[in-house]
Protein backbone atom coordinates (compact mmCIF):
# COMPACT_ATOMS: atom_id res chain seq x y z
CA UNK A 1 0.00 0.00 0.00
CA UNK A 2 2.33 1.95 1.13
CA UNK A 3 4.59 1.27 -1.70
CA UNK A 4 1.81 2.38 -3.93
CA UNK A 5 1.27 5.51 -2.66
CA UNK A 6 4.94 6.51 -3.01
CA UNK A 7 4.66 5.39 -6.55
CA UNK A 8 1.53 7.72 -7.10
CA UNK A 9 3.09 10.41 -5.39
CA UNK A 10 6.41 10.08 -7.89
CA UNK A 11 3.73 9.65 -10.90
CA UNK A 12 2.22 13.15 -9.68
CA UNK A 13 5.21 15.10 -9.29
CA UNK A 14 6.89 13.99 -12.79
CA UNK A 15 3.93 15.38 -14.64
CA UNK A 16 3.69 18.67 -12.43
CA UNK A 17 7.22 19.11 -13.26
CA UNK A 18 6.25 17.93 -16.76
CA UNK A 19 3.58 21.12 -16.59
CA UNK A 20 6.18 23.42 -15.27
CA UNK A 21 8.18 22.30 -18.23
CA UNK A 22 5.71 22.45 -21.00
CA UNK A 23 3.83 26.03 -19.70
CA UNK A 24 7.59 27.64 -20.18
CA UNK A 25 7.17 28.76 -16.56
CA UNK A 26 10.55 27.33 -16.75
CA UNK A 27 12.33 28.63 -19.31
CA UNK A 28 10.76 31.74 -18.22
CA UNK A 29 12.86 31.67 -14.84
CA UNK A 30 15.60 30.30 -16.73
CA UNK A 31 15.34 34.24 -18.77
CA UNK A 32 15.03 35.77 -15.52
CA UNK A 33 18.16 34.07 -13.56
CA UNK A 34 20.42 34.97 -17.00
CA UNK A 35 19.44 38.52 -16.93
CA UNK A 36 20.58 38.74 -13.14
CA UNK A 37 23.24 37.16 -13.73
CA UNK A 38 24.30 39.02 -17.05
CA UNK A 39 23.22 42.21 -15.36
CA UNK A 40 25.89 41.97 -12.29
CA UNK A 41 28.58 40.24 -14.25
CA UNK A 42 28.44 42.55 -17.28
CA UNK A 43 27.57 46.35 -15.47
CA UNK A 44 30.75 46.17 -13.40
CA UNK A 45 33.12 46.33 -16.62
CA UNK A 46 31.19 48.51 -18.72
CA UNK A 47 31.05 50.78 -15.94
CA UNK A 48 35.13 50.49 -15.48
CA UNK A 49 34.53 49.03 -11.73
CA UNK A 50 36.40 45.65 -10.65
CA UNK A 51 34.83 42.72 -9.52
CA UNK A 52 35.24 41.75 -5.63
CA UNK A 53 38.36 40.20 -4.99
CA UNK A 54 37.11 38.12 -2.71
CA UNK A 55 34.78 35.34 -3.83
CA UNK A 56 32.07 36.02 -0.55
CA UNK A 57 31.64 39.15 -1.40
CA UNK A 58 31.52 38.90 -5.39
CA UNK A 59 29.01 35.67 -4.59
CA UNK A 60 26.90 38.64 -1.99
CA UNK A 61 26.29 40.37 -4.59
CA UNK A 62 24.10 37.57 -6.19
CA UNK A 63 22.81 36.26 -3.00
CA UNK A 64 21.08 39.68 -2.43
CA UNK A 65 18.59 38.85 -5.42
CA UNK A 66 18.14 34.68 -4.26
CA UNK A 67 15.09 35.87 -2.04
CA UNK A 68 13.30 37.48 -4.96
CA UNK A 69 14.17 34.47 -6.88
CA UNK A 70 12.72 31.90 -4.04
CA UNK A 71 9.61 33.80 -3.90
CA UNK A 72 9.22 33.81 -8.02
CA UNK A 73 9.70 30.35 -7.94
CA UNK A 74 7.15 30.14 -5.24
CA UNK A 75 4.74 31.73 -7.23
CA UNK A 76 5.26 30.60 -10.44
CA UNK A 77 6.02 27.01 -9.32
CA UNK A 78 3.63 25.97 -6.16
CA UNK A 79 0.47 29.16 -6.04
CA UNK A 80 -1.27 27.65 -8.33
CA UNK A 81 -0.45 24.05 -7.97
CA UNK A 82 -4.09 23.02 -6.27
CA UNK A 83 -6.35 25.81 -6.81
CA UNK A 84 -6.13 24.86 -10.88
CA UNK A 85 -7.53 21.44 -10.28
CA UNK A 86 -10.38 22.90 -8.99
CA UNK A 87 -11.07 26.33 -11.41
CA UNK A 88 -9.89 24.50 -14.47
CA UNK A 89 -12.40 21.68 -13.58
CA UNK A 90 -9.27 19.11 -14.15
CA UNK A 91 -10.04 17.33 -10.51
CA UNK A 92 -13.20 16.06 -12.63
CA UNK A 93 -10.33 13.72 -14.51
CA UNK A 94 -7.96 13.66 -11.41
CA UNK A 95 -10.07 12.93 -8.47
CA UNK A 96 -11.93 9.99 -9.61
CA UNK A 97 -9.05 8.08 -9.42
CA UNK A 98 -8.47 5.77 -6.85
CA UNK A 99 -5.51 8.22 -5.00
CA UNK A 100 -5.82 9.93 -1.87
CA UNK A 101 -5.80 13.99 -2.06
CA UNK A 102 -2.67 13.94 0.54
CA UNK A 103 -1.02 11.77 -2.45
CA UNK A 104 -1.88 14.31 -5.08
CA UNK A 105 -0.75 17.26 -2.67
CA UNK A 106 2.76 15.69 -1.65
CA UNK A 107 3.40 14.90 -5.47
CA UNK A 108 2.88 18.40 -6.24
CA UNK A 109 4.48 19.70 -3.15
CA UNK A 110 7.59 17.45 -4.29
CA UNK A 111 7.19 18.88 -7.82
CA UNK A 112 7.02 22.22 -6.37
CA UNK A 113 10.26 21.94 -4.57
CA UNK A 114 12.54 19.86 -7.10
CA UNK A 115 11.93 22.47 -9.84
CA UNK A 116 12.35 25.55 -7.64
CA UNK A 117 15.39 23.69 -6.25
CA UNK A 118 16.57 23.53 -10.03
CA UNK A 119 16.11 26.86 -10.12
CA UNK A 120 18.50 27.61 -7.18
CA UNK A 121 20.87 25.41 -7.93
CA UNK A 122 21.62 26.66 -11.51
CA UNK A 123 21.83 29.83 -9.85
CA UNK A 124 24.50 29.33 -7.69
CA UNK A 125 26.48 26.50 -9.97
CA UNK A 126 26.78 29.34 -12.29
CA UNK A 127 27.76 32.39 -9.50
CA UNK A 128 29.98 30.05 -8.18
CA UNK A 129 31.48 29.39 -11.13
CA UNK A 130 31.84 32.70 -12.01
CA UNK A 131 33.08 33.19 -8.21
CA UNK A 132 36.22 31.10 -9.22
CA UNK A 133 36.69 32.45 -12.50
CA UNK A 134 36.82 35.48 -10.67
CA UNK A 135 38.28 35.70 -7.75
CA UNK A 136 40.24 32.04 -7.95
CA UNK A 137 38.30 30.58 -4.86
CA UNK A 138 35.01 29.60 -3.91
CA UNK A 139 34.72 29.55 -0.01
CA UNK A 140 31.86 26.97 1.69
CA UNK A 141 29.62 30.35 3.25
CA UNK A 142 28.63 29.79 -0.54
CA UNK A 143 26.92 26.25 0.25
CA UNK A 144 25.68 27.72 3.11
CA UNK A 145 23.82 30.41 1.59
CA UNK A 146 22.67 27.90 -1.11
CA UNK A 147 21.22 25.33 1.68
CA UNK A 148 19.44 28.53 3.62
CA UNK A 149 18.24 29.34 0.34
CA UNK A 150 16.42 26.07 -0.27
CA UNK A 151 15.32 25.93 3.50
CA UNK A 152 13.54 29.57 2.45
CA UNK A 153 12.35 27.46 -0.59
CA UNK A 154 10.67 25.50 1.44
CA UNK A 155 8.64 28.36 3.44
CA UNK A 156 7.52 30.24 0.47
CA UNK A 157 6.13 27.27 -1.07
CA UNK A 158 4.19 25.71 2.32
CA UNK A 159 2.69 29.29 2.78
CA UNK A 160 1.77 29.41 -1.09
CA UNK A 161 0.04 25.75 -0.86
CA UNK A 162 -2.41 26.94 2.00
CA UNK A 163 -3.18 30.11 -0.06
CA UNK A 164 -3.96 27.34 -3.01
CA UNK A 165 -5.99 24.91 -1.11
CA UNK A 166 -8.00 27.55 0.48
CA UNK A 167 -8.76 30.19 -2.54
CA UNK A 168 -11.00 29.99 -5.71
CA UNK A 169 -9.27 31.64 -8.29
CA UNK A 170 -5.32 30.87 -9.43
CA UNK A 171 -4.69 34.71 -10.11
CA UNK A 172 -6.02 35.47 -6.43
CA UNK A 173 -3.63 32.46 -5.36
CA UNK A 174 -1.01 34.11 -7.53
CA UNK A 175 -1.19 37.26 -6.76
CA UNK A 176 -1.41 37.19 -3.09
CA UNK A 177 1.66 34.83 -2.62
CA UNK A 178 3.83 37.19 -4.61
CA UNK A 179 2.41 40.26 -2.40
CA UNK A 180 3.00 38.42 0.56
CA UNK A 181 6.35 38.11 0.03
CA UNK A 182 7.62 41.00 -1.60
CA UNK A 183 5.36 43.66 0.55
CA UNK A 184 3.22 42.22 3.13
CA UNK A 185 5.92 40.37 5.00
CA UNK A 186 8.16 42.80 4.85
CA UNK A 187 5.59 45.15 5.63
CA UNK A 188 5.05 43.41 8.84
CA UNK A 189 8.76 43.01 9.75
CA UNK A 190 9.69 46.57 9.08
CA UNK A 191 6.10 47.34 12.20
CA UNK A 192 7.64 45.07 14.22
CA UNK A 193 10.96 45.80 14.41
CA UNK A 194 10.02 49.55 14.98
CA UNK A 195 7.78 48.17 17.75
CA UNK A 196 10.90 46.59 19.17
CA UNK A 197 9.79 43.16 18.55
CA UNK A 198 12.92 41.20 16.64
CA UNK A 199 11.04 39.44 13.33
CA UNK A 200 12.91 36.62 13.71
CA UNK A 201 9.46 34.43 12.83
CA UNK A 202 8.41 36.26 9.75
CA UNK A 203 10.15 34.29 6.69
CA UNK A 204 11.47 37.45 4.64
CA UNK A 205 13.35 38.10 7.46
CA UNK A 206 14.90 35.71 8.71
CA UNK A 207 15.40 34.74 4.98
CA UNK A 208 17.87 37.53 5.67
CA UNK A 209 20.73 34.53 6.58
CA UNK A 210 21.32 33.95 3.04
CA UNK A 211 23.10 37.07 2.33
CA UNK A 212 24.37 37.17 5.60
CA UNK A 213 26.34 34.02 5.83
CA UNK A 214 28.40 36.06 3.24
CA UNK A 215 29.14 39.41 4.43
CA UNK A 216 27.87 39.17 8.36
CA UNK A 217 26.44 42.52 9.56
CA UNK A 218 26.14 44.57 12.36
CA UNK A 219 23.42 45.02 14.85
CA UNK A 220 24.43 48.47 15.14
CA UNK A 221 24.54 51.24 18.05
CA UNK A 222 21.38 50.42 20.51
CA UNK A 223 18.66 53.20 19.20
CA UNK A 224 16.55 53.97 15.80
CA UNK A 225 19.92 52.46 13.76
CA UNK A 226 19.88 49.56 15.15
CA UNK A 227 19.42 46.53 12.51
CA UNK A 228 17.53 42.79 13.14
CA UNK A 229 20.18 40.25 12.30
CA UNK A 230 18.65 36.73 12.35
CA UNK A 231 20.24 33.85 13.40
CA UNK A 232 20.53 31.32 11.20
CA UNK A 233 19.48 28.20 13.69
CA UNK A 234 16.39 30.20 14.59
CA UNK A 235 15.50 31.05 11.02
CA UNK A 236 16.09 27.64 9.76
CA UNK A 237 13.64 26.67 12.63
CA UNK A 238 11.37 29.02 11.56
CA UNK A 239 11.54 27.99 7.54
CA UNK A 240 10.90 24.07 8.65
CA UNK A 241 7.92 25.42 10.80
CA UNK A 242 6.44 27.26 7.66
CA UNK A 243 7.16 24.14 5.74
CA UNK A 244 5.50 21.67 7.55
CA UNK A 245 2.85 23.26 8.78
CA UNK A 246 2.06 24.78 5.71
CA UNK A 247 2.15 21.34 3.97
CA UNK A 248 0.01 19.69 6.77
CA UNK A 249 -2.79 23.00 6.76
CA UNK A 250 -2.83 22.76 2.70
CA UNK A 251 -3.49 18.64 3.34
CA UNK A 252 -6.09 19.29 5.44
CA UNK A 253 -7.90 22.03 3.38
CA UNK A 254 -7.54 19.99 0.23
CA UNK A 255 -8.89 17.06 1.81
CA UNK A 256 -12.00 19.24 2.68
CA UNK A 257 -12.64 21.19 -0.33
CA UNK A 258 -15.53 19.47 -2.34
CA UNK A 259 -15.43 19.80 -6.46
CA UNK A 260 -19.27 20.68 -6.58
CA UNK A 261 -18.24 23.76 -9.21
CA UNK B 1 -21.60 -12.42 -21.32
CA UNK B 2 -22.35 -13.33 -17.50
CA UNK B 3 -21.89 -10.29 -15.47
CA UNK B 4 -18.07 -9.77 -13.54
CA UNK B 5 -18.12 -10.52 -10.11
CA UNK B 6 -19.53 -7.96 -7.31
CA UNK B 7 -19.21 -7.88 -3.40
CA UNK B 8 -20.83 -10.13 -1.28
CA UNK B 9 -23.78 -8.38 -1.29
CA UNK B 10 -24.05 -8.42 -5.32
CA UNK B 11 -24.50 -4.81 -5.98
CA UNK B 12 -21.51 -2.77 -7.38
CA UNK B 13 -23.74 0.55 -6.44
CA UNK B 14 -25.69 0.74 -3.18
CA UNK B 15 -26.63 3.54 -1.66
CA UNK B 16 -28.60 3.64 1.25
CA UNK B 17 -30.68 6.79 2.63
CA UNK B 18 -28.45 9.10 0.88
CA UNK B 19 -28.54 12.54 1.35
CA UNK B 20 -26.78 15.90 0.84
CA UNK B 21 -27.41 19.68 1.75
CA UNK B 22 -25.99 23.19 0.56
CA UNK B 23 -27.10 25.31 3.66
CA UNK B 24 -30.30 25.11 3.19
CA UNK B 25 -30.87 23.90 0.39
CA UNK B 26 -31.51 20.02 0.21
CA UNK B 27 -29.69 18.59 -3.52
CA UNK B 28 -30.70 15.01 -2.01
CA UNK B 29 -32.80 14.04 0.20
CA UNK B 30 -32.50 10.37 1.15
CA UNK B 31 -31.85 7.68 -2.01
CA UNK B 32 -32.07 4.52 -1.29
CA UNK B 33 -30.92 2.58 -4.98
CA UNK B 34 -29.05 -0.15 -5.96
CA UNK B 35 -27.71 -1.48 -9.12
CA UNK B 36 -27.31 -5.44 -9.95
CA UNK B 37 -24.34 -6.34 -11.75
CA UNK B 38 -24.01 -6.78 -15.12
CA UNK B 39 -27.50 -3.96 -15.11
CA UNK B 40 -27.10 -0.66 -17.46
CA UNK B 41 -29.09 1.77 -15.28
CA UNK B 42 -30.28 4.95 -16.73
CA UNK B 43 -30.24 7.46 -14.03
CA UNK B 44 -33.11 10.37 -15.08
CA UNK B 45 -34.39 13.22 -13.94
CA UNK B 46 -34.75 17.32 -14.63
CA UNK B 47 -32.23 19.41 -14.07
CA UNK B 48 -31.47 19.94 -10.49
CA UNK B 49 -33.16 16.54 -9.59
CA UNK B 50 -29.75 15.34 -7.76
CA UNK B 51 -28.33 13.58 -10.27
CA UNK B 52 -25.54 14.96 -10.54
CA UNK B 53 -24.71 15.16 -6.87
CA UNK B 54 -25.20 11.97 -6.69
CA UNK B 55 -22.60 10.85 -9.17
CA UNK B 56 -20.43 13.28 -7.33
CA UNK B 57 -20.62 11.88 -4.20
CA UNK B 58 -20.52 8.33 -5.92
CA UNK B 59 -17.31 9.52 -7.17
CA UNK B 60 -15.64 11.16 -4.00
CA UNK B 61 -15.89 14.72 -5.05
CA UNK B 62 -18.44 15.52 -2.99
CA UNK B 63 -19.17 14.41 0.73
CA UNK B 64 -22.65 13.38 1.40
CA UNK B 65 -24.40 14.83 4.50
CA UNK B 66 -26.03 11.89 5.74
CA UNK B 67 -26.24 8.14 4.71
CA UNK B 68 -23.61 6.05 2.56
CA UNK B 69 -22.82 5.57 -1.18
CA UNK B 70 -20.62 2.02 -1.54
CA UNK B 71 -19.25 0.34 -4.69
CA UNK B 72 -18.82 -3.31 -4.08
CA UNK B 73 -19.75 -3.37 -0.64
CA UNK B 74 -17.04 -0.48 0.17
CA UNK B 75 -17.42 2.60 1.05
CA UNK B 76 -16.68 5.30 -0.81
CA UNK B 77 -16.36 7.77 1.92
CA UNK B 78 -14.12 5.56 4.13
CA UNK B 79 -11.97 4.17 1.60
CA UNK B 80 -12.02 5.99 -1.91
CA UNK B 81 -9.06 4.70 -2.87
CA UNK B 82 -10.56 0.64 -2.69
CA UNK B 83 -14.02 1.86 -3.83
CA UNK B 84 -12.87 3.67 -6.96
CA UNK B 85 -10.05 0.57 -7.84
CA UNK B 86 -12.80 -0.61 -10.52
CA UNK B 87 -14.65 1.99 -11.36
CA UNK B 88 -14.85 4.24 -14.42
CA UNK B 89 -15.99 7.52 -14.62
CA UNK B 90 -17.18 10.36 -16.42
CA UNK B 91 -18.31 13.65 -14.68
CA UNK B 92 -19.45 16.42 -16.63
CA UNK B 93 -17.27 17.07 -19.96
CA UNK B 94 -14.05 17.18 -17.30
CA UNK B 95 -11.54 19.40 -18.52
CA UNK B 96 -8.02 17.87 -19.01
CA UNK B 97 -4.56 19.24 -18.89
CA UNK B 98 -3.73 20.69 -22.44
CA UNK B 99 -0.10 20.43 -22.18
CA UNK B 100 -0.51 16.45 -22.72
CA UNK B 101 -1.46 14.53 -25.56
CA UNK B 102 -4.32 11.90 -25.20
CA UNK B 103 -1.80 9.25 -24.86
CA UNK B 104 0.25 11.27 -22.05
CA UNK B 105 -3.11 11.63 -20.68
CA UNK B 106 -3.99 7.93 -20.23
CA UNK B 107 -0.42 7.11 -19.41
CA UNK B 108 -0.72 9.36 -16.33
CA UNK B 109 -4.48 7.59 -15.36
CA UNK B 110 -3.03 4.12 -15.84
CA UNK B 111 0.18 5.10 -13.62
CA UNK B 112 -2.15 6.46 -10.89
CA UNK B 113 -3.63 3.04 -10.94
CA UNK B 114 -0.84 1.21 -11.01
CA UNK B 115 -1.56 -0.42 -14.06
CA UNK B 116 1.95 -1.55 -16.07
CA UNK B 117 3.31 0.19 -18.57
CA UNK B 118 3.35 -2.39 -21.82
CA UNK B 119 -0.49 -2.38 -20.56
CA UNK B 120 -1.01 1.11 -20.33
CA UNK B 121 0.47 1.47 -24.12
CA UNK B 122 -1.72 -1.06 -25.04
CA UNK B 123 -4.49 -0.16 -23.89
CA UNK B 124 -4.33 3.34 -24.85
CA UNK B 125 -3.99 2.60 -28.08
CA UNK B 126 -7.48 0.47 -28.06
CA UNK B 127 -9.39 2.81 -26.31
CA UNK B 128 -8.37 5.63 -28.35
CA UNK B 129 -9.27 3.64 -31.66
CA UNK B 130 -12.35 2.44 -29.74
CA UNK B 131 -13.41 6.40 -28.99
CA UNK B 132 -12.30 7.36 -32.82
CA UNK B 133 -9.40 9.40 -31.85
CA UNK B 134 -6.17 7.05 -32.58
CA UNK B 135 -5.09 9.82 -35.32
CA UNK B 136 -5.07 12.57 -32.71
CA UNK B 137 -3.15 9.81 -29.81
CA UNK B 138 0.26 12.34 -30.10
CA UNK B 139 -1.59 16.08 -30.19
CA UNK B 140 -1.50 18.18 -27.62
CA UNK B 141 -5.66 17.98 -25.82
CA UNK B 142 -5.31 22.42 -25.55
CA UNK B 143 -6.57 22.18 -29.58
CA UNK B 144 -9.11 19.93 -28.87
CA UNK B 145 -12.90 20.81 -29.01
CA UNK B 146 -15.66 19.95 -26.40
CA UNK B 147 -16.76 16.35 -28.28
CA UNK B 148 -12.88 15.29 -28.53
CA UNK B 149 -12.50 15.57 -24.70
CA UNK B 150 -15.58 13.94 -24.14
CA UNK B 151 -14.06 11.27 -26.40
CA UNK B 152 -10.90 11.51 -24.60
CA UNK B 153 -12.73 11.41 -20.91
CA UNK B 154 -14.82 7.96 -22.25
CA UNK B 155 -11.31 6.47 -23.21
CA UNK B 156 -9.93 7.38 -19.89
CA UNK B 157 -12.89 5.97 -18.04
CA UNK B 158 -12.15 2.60 -20.30
CA UNK B 159 -8.75 2.48 -19.88
CA UNK B 160 -8.24 -0.22 -16.96
CA UNK B 161 -11.09 -2.63 -18.18
CA UNK B 162 -13.50 -1.11 -15.31
CA UNK B 163 -16.31 -3.60 -13.49
CA UNK B 164 -18.24 -0.48 -13.16
CA UNK B 165 -18.91 2.61 -15.52
CA UNK B 166 -20.16 6.13 -13.99
CA UNK B 167 -21.24 7.99 -16.86
CA UNK B 168 -22.61 11.74 -15.90
CA UNK B 169 -24.14 13.02 -19.21
CA UNK B 170 -21.63 10.73 -21.40
CA UNK B 171 -22.55 12.38 -25.01
CA UNK B 172 -22.84 15.31 -24.23
CA UNK B 173 -20.80 17.53 -26.91
CA UNK B 174 -20.78 14.89 -29.02
CA UNK B 175 -22.48 15.21 -32.73
CA UNK B 176 -25.36 12.98 -33.42
CA UNK B 177 -23.31 10.40 -35.14
CA UNK B 178 -20.39 11.09 -32.23
CA UNK B 179 -23.83 9.81 -29.50
CA UNK B 180 -24.53 6.99 -31.61
CA UNK B 181 -21.28 5.81 -31.55
CA UNK B 182 -20.56 5.85 -28.07
CA UNK B 183 -24.51 4.86 -27.38
CA UNK B 184 -23.19 1.62 -29.01
CA UNK B 185 -20.29 1.41 -26.91
CA UNK B 186 -21.82 1.30 -23.88
CA UNK B 187 -24.35 -1.01 -25.14
CA UNK B 188 -21.56 -3.36 -26.16
CA UNK B 189 -19.39 -2.66 -22.50
CA UNK B 190 -23.09 -4.09 -20.63
CA UNK B 191 -23.20 -6.96 -23.66
CA UNK B 192 -19.30 -7.56 -21.70
CA UNK B 193 -20.75 -7.65 -18.16
CA UNK B 194 -19.63 -4.86 -17.22
CA UNK B 195 -22.13 -2.35 -15.20
CA UNK B 196 -23.12 1.24 -15.93
CA UNK B 197 -24.62 3.88 -14.34
CA UNK B 198 -25.22 6.71 -16.43
CA UNK B 199 -27.06 10.08 -15.49
CA UNK B 200 -28.66 11.54 -19.01
CA UNK B 201 -31.38 13.97 -20.22
CA UNK B 202 -31.81 11.75 -23.47
CA UNK B 203 -34.73 9.61 -22.79
CA UNK B 204 -34.30 8.22 -26.21
CA UNK B 205 -30.83 7.22 -25.58
CA UNK B 206 -31.46 5.85 -21.86
CA UNK B 207 -34.17 3.64 -23.44
CA UNK B 208 -31.93 2.21 -26.16
CA UNK B 209 -28.84 1.99 -24.23
CA UNK B 210 -30.21 0.67 -20.75
CA UNK B 211 -32.36 -2.41 -19.07
CA UNK B 212 -33.60 -0.20 -16.13
CA UNK B 213 -34.38 3.35 -15.52
CA UNK B 214 -34.29 4.98 -11.82
CA UNK B 215 -36.43 8.43 -11.71
CA UNK B 216 -35.27 11.41 -9.51
CA UNK B 217 -36.68 14.47 -8.87
CA UNK B 218 -36.34 17.00 -6.34
CA UNK B 219 -33.24 15.14 -4.98
CA UNK B 220 -36.09 11.67 -4.36
CA UNK B 221 -36.19 8.73 -5.78
CA UNK B 222 -39.84 8.83 -7.87
CA UNK B 223 -39.79 4.82 -9.87
CA UNK B 224 -36.97 1.95 -10.61
CA UNK B 225 -37.52 -0.55 -13.22
CA UNK B 226 -36.65 -2.23 -15.90
CA UNK B 227 -37.21 0.10 -18.85
CA UNK B 228 -39.27 -2.82 -20.56
CA UNK B 229 -41.86 -2.99 -17.32
CA UNK B 230 -41.73 0.76 -17.22
CA UNK B 231 -42.62 1.53 -20.44
CA UNK B 232 -45.28 -1.22 -20.19
CA UNK B 233 -46.78 -0.14 -17.35
CA UNK B 234 -46.88 3.75 -18.38
CA UNK B 235 -50.59 4.85 -18.46
CA UNK B 236 -51.80 6.63 -21.02
CA UNK B 237 -49.76 6.48 -24.75
CA UNK B 238 -50.13 8.89 -27.26
CA UNK B 239 -50.42 7.35 -31.22
CA UNK B 240 -50.71 9.63 -33.90
CA UNK B 241 -52.55 7.69 -37.16
CA UNK B 242 -52.61 9.51 -40.70
CA UNK B 243 -55.20 8.44 -43.61
CA UNK B 244 -55.40 8.75 -47.20
CA UNK B 245 -58.55 10.43 -46.71
CA UNK B 246 -59.82 13.01 -44.19
CA UNK B 247 -62.14 10.46 -41.51
CA UNK B 248 -65.73 11.36 -41.15
CA UNK B 249 -67.13 12.05 -38.04
CA UNK B 250 -68.75 8.96 -37.77
CA UNK B 251 -65.66 7.34 -38.31
CA UNK B 252 -64.40 9.08 -35.13
CA UNK B 253 -67.26 8.56 -32.97
CA UNK B 254 -66.84 4.77 -33.74
CA UNK B 255 -62.97 5.09 -32.92
CA UNK B 256 -63.68 6.87 -29.92
CA UNK B 257 -66.02 4.04 -28.54
CA UNK B 258 -63.04 1.51 -28.96
CA UNK B 259 -61.70 0.24 -25.83
CA UNK B 260 -58.56 1.79 -24.92
CA UNK B 261 -59.20 5.01 -26.26
CA UNK B 262 -59.61 7.51 -24.04
CA UNK B 263 -59.31 10.61 -26.01
CA UNK B 264 -58.65 11.36 -29.96
CA UNK B 265 -58.77 14.42 -31.26
CA UNK B 266 -58.69 15.41 -35.53
CA UNK B 267 -55.19 16.58 -36.42
CA UNK B 268 -55.17 18.86 -39.62
CA UNK B 269 -56.92 16.95 -42.46
CA UNK B 270 -55.95 13.55 -42.67
CA UNK B 271 -54.55 13.09 -39.28
CA UNK B 272 -56.10 11.93 -35.71
CA UNK B 273 -54.10 11.80 -32.45
CA UNK B 274 -55.42 9.31 -29.88
CA UNK B 275 -54.93 8.65 -26.36
CA UNK B 276 -54.95 5.09 -25.85
CA UNK B 277 -54.64 3.44 -22.22
CA UNK B 278 -54.47 -0.68 -22.18
CA UNK B 279 -50.87 -0.67 -23.15
CA UNK B 280 -49.82 -3.00 -26.50
CA UNK B 281 -53.03 -4.61 -26.94
CA UNK B 282 -54.94 -1.66 -26.74
CA UNK B 283 -52.83 -0.21 -29.12
CA UNK B 284 -53.29 -3.02 -32.01
CA UNK B 285 -56.91 -2.97 -31.26
CA UNK B 286 -57.55 0.01 -31.85
CA UNK B 287 -55.80 -0.49 -35.60
CA UNK B 288 -57.67 -3.21 -35.62
CA UNK B 289 -60.70 -1.08 -35.97
CA UNK B 290 -59.40 1.09 -38.16
CA UNK B 291 -58.63 -1.65 -40.79
CA UNK B 292 -62.16 -2.84 -40.10
CA UNK B 293 -64.43 0.35 -41.15
CA UNK B 294 -61.95 0.62 -44.11
CA UNK B 295 -60.23 3.51 -43.00
CA UNK B 296 -57.54 3.75 -45.33
CA UNK B 297 -54.08 4.22 -42.37
CA UNK B 298 -50.75 5.43 -44.13
CA UNK B 299 -49.12 5.56 -40.75
CA UNK B 300 -49.74 5.23 -37.35
CA UNK B 301 -47.44 5.56 -34.77
CA UNK B 302 -46.47 6.94 -31.37
CA UNK B 303 -46.27 10.33 -30.18
CA UNK B 304 -43.19 10.10 -27.46
CA UNK B 305 -42.02 7.35 -26.18
CA UNK B 306 -44.26 5.32 -23.40
CA UNK B 307 -40.67 5.94 -21.10
CA UNK B 308 -41.22 9.64 -21.96
CA UNK B 309 -44.90 9.27 -21.27
CA UNK B 310 -44.07 7.90 -17.71
CA UNK B 311 -41.24 10.53 -17.30
CA UNK B 312 -43.60 13.53 -17.58
CA UNK B 313 -46.33 12.03 -15.55
CA UNK B 314 -44.34 11.39 -12.72
CA UNK B 315 -42.53 14.87 -12.94
CA UNK B 316 -45.25 16.22 -12.80
CA UNK B 317 -46.95 14.81 -10.27
CA UNK B 318 -44.08 15.01 -7.90
CA UNK B 319 -43.83 18.93 -9.02
CA UNK B 320 -47.25 19.16 -8.22
CA UNK B 321 -46.74 17.58 -4.07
Amino acid sequence: MIKDEISQVLTVAAYEVRKYLRSRRLIGMVVILGLIIGLILGLPPALGSKYPSQPNNFVGTFAGFTGILVILCGTLFAADALVSEHEKRTGYFLFPNPVRREVLVLGKLLASLFTSAAVLTLYYLVVTIAALAATGAASWEIGLSYAYALAYTGAVVGIAYVLSSVLRSTVAATVLTFFLFLLIFNIIGALLFVGKVDPWFIPTSASGIISNVLAPPTEGPPGPFRQFVPDAATSLLVFAAYFVAGSIVAILLFRRRELSS
Amino acid sequence: MAARPSGPNGFPVQLAALGKDYGHFTALKALDLSVHPGVSLGFLGPNGAGKSTTIKIMTNLIRPTRGQATLFDIDVRRDPVRALSRVGAVIETPEFYGYLSPLETLAYAGRLRGMARKDIRARSEEVLKEVRMGEWAGRRIQEFSKGMKQRLAIAQALLHEPDLLILDEPTSGLDPRGMAEIRDLIKSLTGRGRTVFMSSHLLGEVQEVCDEVALLNHGELLVQGSVRDLSRGSGASTFQATFLAPPSEEDLSTLAATPGVQALKRVGDGAVDFTITGGEAAQAEVLEAMVRRGMRVTSYRPLGSPLEQLYLDRIQESDRI
